[in-house]
């Protein structure tokens, strides 16, 4: 039964291309699925294109959930990429 | 930071402007860590294709993981298979995307990033023509 982890991240600024590309660089480190859930839409954490396309803004909640093996570290290493890489200037 | 054994990517356009700002675009994308060449516009630089260019590109892009190659319009298609028909040094792998310029770059450039092989890679450009951006 592969472990389940999540941790809500509340953005600081939108999240725009380059967060987006730097969380599926890092994301697909992991072997866990990784989910960013926004609202009622859901993103494939591993494919930049499907995080943009949230389109997840200043201030909004992002649920990060990783089913696998190394769900607990695939949730550690995107919260903070994504709490820093939507920091103003980002 | 290593440049080494990533998959090159190859942007062929018509358009010599569009093929450097999408490089410029993926290139930052995918973290500084992927070979990705504009090879866009004629011999004189023109609105156009040019044989010569995208042999040249390919060349550049290649560090030894193989080649992605994605044209803008279908027409582009035609001078890529045109040069793999004249024969002579290729990058092996190599494959032509069947996807979106901009956002297939972007996301090829990620994949590629990521260490993905040319399959990946492409799989990845391709999966790009079913995203929605809204």
């Amino acid at each position: 039964m592969p472990g389940s982890c999540e941790a809500v991240v509340t953005l600081t600024g939108d999240l725009h291309a380059r967060p987006a590309a730097s969380l599926a660089i890092a994301a697909a480190r992991y072997a866990s699925s990784i989910s960013l859930l926004v609202g009622d839409n859901r993103a494939d954490a591993k494919s930049v294109l499907s995080i943009m396309g949230i389109g997840a803004t200043s201030g909004q909640q992002v649920r990060i959930r990783a089913t696998g093996s190394d769900a607990p570290d695939a949730v550690a290493a995107l919260s903070e990429i994504l709490a820093q890489a939507t920091q103003v200037g980002a | 930071m290593s440049k080494i054994a990533t998959v090159g990517i190859v942007l062929v356009s018509h358009s010599a402007a569009l093929a450097e700002g999408t490089a410029e675009l993926a290139s930052q994308m995918g973290g500084g860590l992927v070979h990705i060449v504009a090879a866009g516009g004629t011999d004189d630089d023109g609105l156009g294709t040019s044989i010569a260019k995208v042999r040249k590109g390919l060349a550049l892009a290649d560090s030894g993981a193989g080649v992605l190659v994605l044209p803008d319009l279908g027409s582009s298609v035609l001078t890529v298979r045109a040069l793999i028909a004249e024969g002579g040094p290729l990058p092996a792998p190599l494959e032509i995307a069947d996807a979106p310029f901009v956002e297939g770059a972007v996301a090829a450039a990620v994949a590629a990033a990521t260490g993905g092989d040319v399959k990946a890679v492409l799989s990845a450009a391709e999966e790009a023509r079913h995203a929605r951006k809204l």
